[in-house]
């Protein structure tokens, strides 16, 4: 049993070392570096993202005359092994740029080591504003978490809201952050500090809000905002419509999931989203491109493109633009040359990047359900 | 002849160090390797020193805890909060700010180690007064709740340590010799502390409590000793992790990082402290190695399809099960590397040729 052991483990080594041999001989390709949460807790979300960079590559394959190649990595959703991953990518690929990533804590402990090896890297879908704070080299394309609650917030004043309550989940940044950001506008564009009736935190794994509910219901806001997971929405939604409350249920980009429809049923009909991008109501004309060929691309693997997979796109296209528009591959000229992107079409909208690197969007979504699909209701504009 | 022996064994020990002080300064300075294998390098030790302190409590002592997560998360918060210079807390703290005690308050980072190593002591002394009368599986259980409450002190305390959203900007030690003293002066400690008499007294209490009790071992007082001892070098460890991470948030000290170091100790042998120092290297230079299985292959211009990522884990795995099929006492069980060791396992495999 041991000799065949070490048998398989030397064949294992040979097999190793002709993959090292293969690798070497291509030198004419640009080398951009993709860090995703594939296994562990954010594993679903970076694949979908994944996928859409995946498929950008495929569209536009080539800068300045050379091949792109996609150096994938795994984080584990993990951050002792996010920085490993990150520093492989930039030591021992040499990568002249990367994408990534799902989730912003990961994200965050690669910023550091980013910084001081000057690759520029684009996040997709990280909205925590930590991300980019103090790090020229990091930019995103996605909007981040103050935008999208004032969208919400906006929104919400319009369907002539005058009190709201706010549900978050304790210890998930992208929940606290989005609903802060959202207290913080709804009672500045009320003008009312007291127009936030309730603020209640649930835990991880909570699947009983109707403690919270309750309260709730007995302070009766106009608007219940509750920035969640897509396996968490769905309860809190039909709790809180079992418990009969009839105010206006609204949610970030996360609730644009089937799962949500699914599992909350006939009683997700008329709560309110925010997201990235529609695919019915493409804002570019890459967009319409995009939607096009991604939904033959899916087939039948996901009813809806996702909101993660897009920006994936527009990030993957941001990066190979600076690099066209650098000339070259040196890390300096491409960070330059993202600092001056000027009205790019990407698929989740036209993009600007303000001083700190973050996507300057000035357009959300919003999305309802009606009939058990997502529908579009309008394209908000904020300034 | 003993004494000859013993002699060269010295000799062997001082070269040994002197390559290995070498080795290290030259990756130190940037003569060989890079930053990557730094990187891994560090992380390795500081592996190392928790799964060690893990070890004295779990496989010396013979308690069985399970919370190391929770005492690295006092060790690197206490790092994280302390360190961090004054005049980026506000741009970290921007949602609730920073409690006004804390946000003055700035101390060097040898300083905010040694006390978030103290502080881990602390926490494990008033935790271990109660939780240490119970046995076996039942203390597993309240130390795993333990280190889980300690997660969400630190999720809720949002004035003191930014919530869910973590602090970042931690500052960075400029040379690998951090990692690695620190590694050798707890794992020295801790080989010393167990051929002391305290440590006979720990190994009684773990094979037999009664008759240990029987021969005047003051059973509470000892187990208390190791767990706060244990916990001291977690802090420590926790404090490092952070340092090297440049950020710390709650959801990384999560209960699934203590079954990390078990994994370690285990593979090593519980109750070995060389094993646990090569399985904690093995472990973490290991799954960097196996990410060769994650990227696409192609062979003889056939791509091999199960070649993608996440499969790295599957093999990972697998490994694991044929290394406790075939080594039920971890690498080396109880006993310690010896040169004896060596020479027995290089005479086998001569013999094993032959």
């Amino acid at each position: 049993m041991k000799r065949k052991l070490s048998l398989l483990l030397c064949l294992l080594m040979v097999l190793a070392s002709f993959a090292a041999c293969a690798k070497n001989e291509e030198s004419d390709v640009i080398k951009i570096g993709v860090f995703e949460p594939l296994t562990g807790e954010n594993g679903g979300g970076g694949l979908q993202e994944l996928d859409g960079i995946k498929y950008a590559n495929k569209m536009y394959g080539e800068v300045l005359g050379k091949k792109i190649e996609l150096v994938i990595v795994d984080n584990k959703s993990d951050k002792g092994e996010a920085t490993t991953a990150v520093t492989r990518l930039i030591e021992n690929d040499k990568v002249v740029a990367i994408i990534g990533s799902y989730g912003s804590g990961v994200s965050i402990a690669a910023g550091d080591i980013i910084k001081s090896a000057k690759i520029p890297t684009m996040g997709a879908s990280c909205t925590n504003p930590m991300v980019t704070q103090g790090n020229e080299y990091y930019f995103r394309a996605c909007f981040l978490d103050p935008f999208q609650g004032r969208v919400m917030a906006n929104y919400a004043l319009q369907q002539g809201a005058k009190t709201a309550a706010v549900i978050m989940q304790n210890g998930d940044d992208y929940s606290v952050g989005l609903g802060n950001f959202f207290i913080d506008a709804f009672k500045e564009l009320t003008g009312d500090p007291n127009s936030i009736v309730d603020i209640s935190e649930f835990q991880v794994n909570d699947s009983d809000f109707n403690g919270i509910l309750t309260n709730i219901k007995a302070k009766n806001p106009d608007v219940i905002f509750a920035p969640s997971s897509a396996t968490t929405a769905p309860l809190i939604i039909r709790q809180a419509r079992a418990l009969d409350i009839q105010s206006l249920i609204m949610g970030g980009d996360t609730w644009e999931n089937p799962a949500v429809i699914d599992v909350a049923g006939e009683y997700a009909e008329g709560i309110v989203l925010s997201t990235f991008f529609d695919e019915n109501d493409p804002a570019t004309n890459e967009a319409k491109v995009f939607v096009e060929g991604y939904k033959k691309e899916l087939g039948d693997k996901e009813p809806i493109i996702p909101a993660v997979a897009a920006l994936g796109y527009d990030a993957y296209l941001l990066i190979r633009d600076a690099i066209e528009r650098a000339g070259s591959t040196d890390g300096d000229a491409i960070k330059d040359a993202l600092n001056a992107t000027k009205d790019f079409e990407g698929v989740t909208g036209v993009i600007n990047f303000t001083e700190e690197g973050d996507a300057d969007k000035n357009i959300a979504v919003i999305k309802t359900v009606e009939e058990g699909r997502f529908v579009y209701i309008d394209t908000v504009e904020v300034k | 002849m003993i004494n000859q022996r013993k002699d060269h064994n010295i000799k062997a020990y001082i070269l040994l160090f002197i390559v290995f002080a070498v080795l290290l300064t030259l990756l130190d300075l940037k003569y060989i390797g890079d930053e990557y294998v730094r990187r891994v390098l560090n992380l390795a030790a500081i592996y190392t020193i928790v799964s060690v302190s893990m070890n004295l409590v779990n496989g010396f002592t013979g308690l069985f805890s399970l919370g190391q997560a929770g005492f690295m998360a006092i060790g690197a918060y206490t790092v994280a909060i302390f360190t961090v210079p004054l005049e980026s807390r506000a741009s970290i703290f921007y949602v609730v700010p920073q409690n006004p005690a804390l946000a003055g308050i700035h101390i060097p980072f040898p300083a905010a180690l040694l006390l978030g190593g103290l502080l881990a002591a602390l926490v494990a002394i008033l935790i271990g007064i109660p939780v240490l009368r119970l046995k076996s599986d039942y203390l597993a259980i309240a130390t795993l709740g333990f280190s889980e409450i300690i997660r969400i002190v630190f999720t809720n305390a949002k004035t003191i340590t930014n919530g869910a959203l973590g602090i970042k900007s931690i500052p960075k030690m400029p040379t690998m010799w951090v990692f690695f003293g620190v590694m050798i002066l707890s794992v020295a400690f801790i080989v010393f502390l167990i051929n002391s008499s305290y440590g006979r007294a720990f190994k009684a209490i773990r094979e037999d409590a009664v008759a240990a009790e029987a021969m005047g071992i003051n059973l509470f007082k000892h187990k208390v000793m190791s767990f706060a001892i244990g916990a001291f070098f977690a802090g420590i460890g926790g404090g490092l992790f952070a340092s090297l991470l440049g950020t710390v948030d709650p959801k990384q000290f999560y209960f699934t990082m203590t079954y990390n170091f078990l994994l370690m100790i285990v593979l090593g042998g519980m109750g070995s402290i060389s094993g646990t120092v090569i399985a904690s290297f093995i472990v973490t230079i290991g799954l960097e190695v196996l990410r060769f299985f994650d990227n696409p292959l192609t062979l003889f211009g056939v791509t091999i399809p199960i070649f993608r990522a996440g499969f790295r884990m599957v093999i990972f795995s697998a490994l694991l099960m044929i290394l406790v099929l075939f080594f039920r006492n971890g690498l080396l069980g109880q006993k310690e590397l010896s040169w004896g060791m060596v020479r027995d396992w290089f005479g086998r495999l001569r013999r094993y040729k032959r």
